[in-house]
C-alpha cells in the first residue's frame, strides 16, 4: 500500500514537496513524453497534442536569459536591501506559459524601457526615430540567436 | 494469472452488461485510455476521467486497461484534459494500486478494440512489466540554485564575469542599452559557470541518492539555474529511507540549493519505451 500522497517526513523544513493533484508544472513533460504508447492503427489522431508538447519544450531563449542574468549580477548588492523580484520567479512563470508568451513579454518590457528612457522628450524626432529602431533590430538579432 | 474476471463486484465496463449509465449499445464509443492494471484492481475512487466521464476497467486476463469514454467533436490537449490523465492515474497510485501509465493522448475506437488490439496482443507482456512495478513509486527530485548566493559564488570564482560586471555597472543607466551586447556576454558567462556548477553538484547528488532507488532517470534540467532534475524508482520499503536522504541534501545544501521532491508518479519513466 502506498501511503497518502501529502504524508512528509518529519521535521520536512527544507524539502518541497509537490506533484499531489497540485500543479501540472511538474508534471507535464512525463504527461507528454513519457509512459506508454499504443501504437496501433486504431489509434484515434489527437490534434493538438503537438502544439502542447513544443510549448513546453522550448527552452527559455537563450539571449533573455543572458540578459536577465547580467541584470541579476548587477543587482546582486541592492538585492540585499529587501524586495527585489528574483529570477527563479520571473521564470517560473515562464515554464508553464509558454516560450512564446514570454518572449513577448520581455519585447515589450524592452520597448517600455525606451520609452522610460527616451519617451518624455517630444523634442527631437529624428533621435527618437533612431532609437525605435533598436528594439526592433534587437528582436531580429534574438530571433538568429535563437534559431 | 489468468482469472479473467472476479467475483466481486462487476466491473463497470469489465462486464459488457454492468455498463455504467447512459445508454445500451454504448460499447461502440471511442475509448480513452490512462494506462494499464491488473485485472482485479478497482477503478478510482477518487477521480473522474476527462470531462468529467467516469472511469471503468476494461479486463482480459491478467490485465486491465484504464479507460473513459473518449470526449467527442474537439481536439483532446487542454490543460483540464492532462489534469484529468493525471488525476486518474494519480488517484490509483495513492489508493495502492499499481499503474503503467500511458503518454496522454491514447485512444481506440471502442471497448472492444481495447481488448482486442491492446490487451490480448500485449497482456502477458503489460502483466510482466506491472509486476516489476508493483510496490514500487516514481519519486521526482527537482533542485534549482539559490540564485543570489550562487551568483556571489561565480563572482568571487570567476575573475572575467567579475570585472565585467564591474565595467557594466559604472556605466550610467540611460547609456545601459549602448552596452547590450556586453550585457549578453556577461550573461552568458555566467550561464556557462553555472552549467560547470551544475555538472559537479547534479552528479554528487545523483551518485548519493542512487544506491536508495532501483533506477534512475536523469534529466538534462530545462533552465539554467537549474540543479538536478531526475526520477527515481523508490521501492515502497525504502520511501521513507529515500525522503529522510533527500531531506538531509536539502538541509545541508540549503544556502545554495532549494529541492523539491515530486510524487509519489506513476512510473512514467520506468515503463518500456515501445
Amino acid at each position: 500500500m502506498t501511503g497518502p500522497i501529502a504524508q512528509q517526513t518529519s521535521g520536512s523544513n527544507y524539502v518541497q514537496r509537490g506533484g499531489s493533484g497540485g500543479g501540472l508544472a511538474d508534471v507535464v513533460d512525463l504527461i507528454l513524453e513519457k509512459g506508454l504508447v499504443i501504437d496501433l492503427y486504431a489509434r484515434v489522431a489527437l490534434v493538438g497534442i503537438e502544439i502542447l508538447t513544443i510549448d513546453v519544450r522550448i527552452v527559455v531563449a537563450s539571449v533573455d536569459t543572458y540578459l536577465r542574468f547580467a541584470e541579476a549580477v548587477n543587482r546582486l548588492d541592492l538585492a540585499n536591501n529587501g524586495a527585489s523580484q528574483g529570477l527563479p520567479q520571473f521564470l517560473g512563470g515562464a515554464q508553464e506559459s509558454g516560450a512564446k508568451k514570454k518572449t513577448r513579454g520581455a519585447l515589450e518590457g524592452a520597448q517600455e524601457r525606451l520609452k522610460e528612457t527616451f519617451g518624455s522628450s517630444d523634442e527631437d524626432e529624428d533621435e527618437d526615430e533612431g532609437k525605435e529602431k533598436q528594439p526592433s533590430r534587437r528582436s531580429r538579432s534574438k530571433k538568429e540567436d535563437d534559431e | 494469472m489468468t482469472a479473467p474476471q472476479t467475483p466481486e463486484a462487476p466491473q463497470p465496463g469489465a462486464d459488457p452488461q454492468g455498463a455504467p449509465a447512459p445508454a445500451a449499445g454504448d460499447r461502440q464509443v471511442p475509448q480513452y485510455v490512462y494506462g494499464v492494471t491488473v485485472a482485479d484492481a478497482a477503478p478510482p475512487a477518487q477521480a473522474t476521467g476527462l470531462d468529467g466521464n467516469p472511469v471503468s476497467l476494461v479486463a482480459h486476463g491478467p490485465v486491465a486497461a484504464v479507460v473513459s469514454d473518449l470526449p467527442q467533436g474537439r481536439p483532446l490537449g487542454e490543460r483540464a484534459d492532462l489534469l484529468a490523465h493525471q488525476g486518474v492515474l494519480e488517484a490509483l497510485i495513492s489508493e495502492g494500486t499499481a499503474v503503467l501509465p500511458f503518454r496522454f493522448g491514447a485512444a481506440l475506437t471502442s471497448a472492444d478494440a481495447v481488448r482486442q488490439e491492446l490487451l490480448e496482443p500485449n497482456g502477458e507482456r503489460l502483466a510482466e512489466v506491472l509486476r516489476a512495478l508493483d510496490g514500487k513509486v516514481e519519486l521526482r527530485l527537482k533542485g534549482t540554485y539559490v540564485q543570489e548566493n550562487v551568483l556571489r559564488e561565480v563572482m568571487a570564482d570567476d575573475p572575467e564575469i567579475a570585472s565585467l560586471n564591474e565595467r557594466l555597472r559604472s556605466i550610467p543607466a540611460d547609456a545601459a542599452d549602448a552596452a547590450y551586447y556586453d550585457r549578453v556576454r556577461l550573461g552568458e558567462l555566467i550561464a556557462r559557470a553555472l552549467e560547470q556548477r551544475r555538472d559537479q553538484d547534479g552528479q554528487a547528488l545523483l551518485e548519493s541518492l542512487a544506491p536508495l532507488a532501483e533506477h534512475v532517470v536523469a534529466r538534462t534540467p530545462m533552465r539554467e539555474e537549474d540543479v538536478v532534475d531526475a526520477s527515481f524508482l523508490v521501492d515502497h520499503e525504502r520511501r521513507e529511507e529515500f525522503e529522510q536522504a533527500v531531506e538531509k541534501h536539502a538541509a545541508d545544501r540549503a544556502e545554495r540549493v532549494r529541492l523539491r521532491l515530486i510524487g509519489p508518479l506513476p512510473p512514467y519513466d520506468f515503463v518500456p519505451e515501445t
